[in-house]
């Protein structure tokens, strides 16, 4: 630390400052609540550990849990490997590959708000108007039950960010030395072997970063989740991050929805940086 | 580490982060003469309306201005209300939906058993706002709700609305309206919304849980248990509303039930209240205008009552100065009891009174007509259900355990254990 000068503290100032006001402080804060029994306005004692035993027997908090540690499997290994297919897809050369790079991109310019809303039309009048024209059952009822909202809720966020991890593979798959792959394809080696034996290895940093960002996106999801489903019906689609803000701001338990919070970002920060420490090590050096 | 530290660190927090905001409204008593109110109110819809009655106000009482901000719609008010509380910015007159409230804001609510309006208060309106002997809110309205219906296709069935008094009548017209669906051009003769689930939990639970505590919502809000001895009427009327109702219910929604289907001539009837109106008329003018009536629903022992009740109060902070309480309790006597108030009140607001002394009004429409008439003579059961609205029960418990019965995913007899435990849960854990 001795080395750095006093203008590096001077332009790294309002950074820390607006970091501390946004974020360590009402953290710190947030985790003094979270052992109080805080109603949004004052407290009147310390509870010690009694929101966290509580959170334990919620059952709408654990529903949340495994509903949304099912959901980010299934759109973790859904989005890289659509975005990784679209990727693939249009680095090929031909007419109309950097149309569809915009085509494919555009979802991820919609806020996710508006997307749950333009897919919920879809959900319900549209798949409706779909399985009366082909008698097919399974698209009626849509959003009614807990599975369709599942896989409503999956398909948007597939549908919406699948775009945006083809564009970081994209970035990686075109920094892929050419003459690589000529090498080896002069030794004679098959497409499929080029993509799994030179490609895929050689883009492992861009794989890092995407399931780094779908990972932590689709724990944190809420947007989507509020627009398309609402949590219902009977609250069974509801996720964790909508979980406790209905914990705070409908049954007005703002001490144990900081509880939530708490355990929440624990979650969320292990799994990432356990992600990404293993995923590191998997990467070639050039 | 003292709680005041963390209150004060809390506070220097959020003071610099809104200090541009803050900056704007921080001396009240910089001159003696003239006084600032703020109000911070939950009727979102009729916020273009108090907004031009404060600006008459400021202009017949030149010393004081009023600014007011609403709140509701997608927005939740107390987070709000919560927030300009602990940022040093609170309003002058704030909003309070029940007794959750009510005991939630104590520290800030006045006494206002002096003033005019409270005088004025029709009996029974100021219940739930009673604490310690002192009145701590002014009702906004009353509102009521039944069962809101479509008089012309009710003309071309033959059946006349308003002789539908009991359950088994009620039934009889239900078929043969949905027998000639097709003829009369409807999709369903109800419209549920299962997706809105506080249509069930709040309007509908009213009406049977409601009889064990007479309608009275402090007392249901105080009370241990929940003995819901009327649940099998509820069933029956849930049964009905569900089998006969246009499909599928659990995608419907408040807009799709309103807007989409009943304000279009696509469903006979819909269980809502008077405050629909606007969005009829707004959709069809001349259907709301003509076609549009509203009949009690038929309740065992309750036959020909009309749902009345208050949803929101108006509180005035305690701990604002004396010369801003004068004058916030000032605003509210003209509004209620003033004869330009009252115009204000019935013709501006289309408020149905919560007050005496509006016998020569007329009120706007019919749905309003509706429920001043009932509230007139009397003939209304009351609203039990702010007892429950602000507590957790109602989202966590009530809503889900009532949509699992709508799928169903679960009976009603589980149903109906599963509210009354997590009632008895809830006053349990809330009481220590």
């Amino acid at each position: 630390m001795k080395n750095r000068s006093l203008s590096f503290w001077l332009f790294l100032t309002p950074t820390l400052v607006a970091l501390a006001l946004v974020v360590f402080i009402p953290m710190l804060e947030g985790l003094f609540y979270s052992f109080t029994n805080w109603d949004g306005l004052s407290f009147t004692k310390m509870v010690g550990f009694q929101n966290y035993i509580t959170l334990l027997h919620d059952k709408a908090f654990v529903n949340a849990f495994w509903f949304t540690v099912a959901f980010v499997i299934v759109t973790v290994i859904a989005l890289n490997v659509i975005g990784l297919g679209l990727a693939l897809l249009v680095t090929q050369k031909f007419k109309g590959s950097n149309f569809l790079r915009t085509v494919f991109f555009m979802p991820n310019m919609i806020g996710g708000l508006i997307l749950g809303f333009i897919w919920q039309f879809i959900f319900t009048q549209g798949f409706s108007a779909l399985g009366n024209a082909l008698h097919a059952g399974w698209l009626q009822n849509w959003l009614t039950t807990e599975h369709t909202g599942f896989w409503g809720l999956v398909i948007v966020t597939v549908w919406q960010m699948s775009g945006y991890i083809m564009i970081i593979y994209i970035a990686y798959l075109q920094n892929i030395p050419q003459e690589i792959i000529e090498a080896a394809e002069i030794d004679g080696a098959s497409a499929w072997q080029r993509f799994t034996k030179i490609t895929f290895p050689m883009i492992a940093p861009a794989f890092t970063v995407c399931m780094f960002l779908t990972l932590s996106n689709g724990f944190k999801i809420y947007d989507q989740n509020l627009s398309l489903t609402g949590g219902g019906p009977y609250n069974s689609t509801q996720m964790l991050a909508m979980d406790i803000v209905n914990t705070a701001y409908n049954s007005s338990n703002f001490s144990l929805a900081e509880a939530k919070a708490i355990i929440f970002f624990i979650i969320v920060a292990a799994i990432s940086l356990i992600q990404v420490f293993y995923n590191r090590k998997r990467e070639v050096d050039m | 580490m003292s709680h005041k530290f963390w209150k004060h660190l809390a506070t220097v927090t959020m003071v610099a982060g809104a200090a541009l905001t803050l900056a704007a409204c921080g001396n009240s008593n910089a001159s003696k003469k003239n006084v600032k109110i703020t109000i911070l109110q939950g009727k979102v819809e009729n916020n273009k309306q108090f907004k031009q009655i404060a600006s008459q106000y400021e202009k017949s009482h030149p010393n004081v201005k009023i600014e007011v901000t609403s709140i509701g719609g997608g927005t939740q008010y107390d987070p709000v209300l919560k927030t300009r509380i602990s940022s040093g910015n609170a309003p002058t007159i704030f909003s309070l939906a029940g007794p959750a409230d009510v005991k939630q804001f104590k520290a800030h609510e006045a006494d206002l058993s002096d003033t005019k309006a409270a005088k004025a208060a029709q009996p029974g309106t100021l219940s739930s706002v009673k604490t310690d002997g002192k009145t701590v809110g002014l009702p906004f309205n009353v509102e009521g709700y039944g069962f809101v219906y479509n008089k012309k296709v009710f003309r071309e069935a033959g059946i006349d609305a308003t002789s539908l008094t009991t359950y088994a009548k009620l039934q009889a017209a239900v078929k043969k309206i949905d027998s000639m669906k097709t003829k009369l051009g409807i999709k369903g003769v109800f419209a549920l919304p299962g997706k809105e689930a506080w249509i069930m939990s709040d309007h509908l639970a009213n009406l049977y849980i409601g009889q064990d505590f007479k309608g009275n919502a402090l007392k249901l809000y105080n009370s241990k248990t929940m003995p819901f001895t009327k649940n099998a009427d509820m069933k029956q009327m849930l049964d009905l509303q569900s089998t006969y109702s246009i499909k599928p219910v659990m995608q419907m929604d408040y807009s799709a039930q309103v807007n989409q289907y009943f304000s279009q001539g696509k469903t006979a009837m819909i269980q809502q209240g008077d405050w629909i109106y606007p969005t009829i008329a707004q959709i069809d003018k001349k259907f709301a205008k003509n076609d549009v009536g509203m009949i009690p629903i038929p309740v065992k022992g309750e036959e020909g009552k009309l749902p009345v009740g208050t949803s929101l109060y108006w509180a005035v902070n305690r701990q604002k100065s004396s010369a801003e309480q004068t004058a916030a309790k000032n605003f509210l006597d003209w509004l209620y009891t003033s004869k330009a108030g009252k115009k204000d009140v019935v013709n501006t607001l289309h408020f149905v009174p919560a007050y005496k002394g509006y016998s020569n009004f007329k009120m706007q429409d019919a749905l309003t007509q509706t429920v001043f008439k009932y509230s007139n003579e009397n003939k209304t059961i009351g609203w039990a259900f702010p007892g429950y609205t602000g507590t957790s029960w109602d989202p966590d418990v009530a809503q889900p355990n009532l949509q699992k019965y709508l799928s169903g995913k679960q009976g009603w007899a589980a149903t109906v254990k599963n509210m009354q435990d997590g009632w008895k849960k809830q006053q349990a854990s809330s009481s220590n």
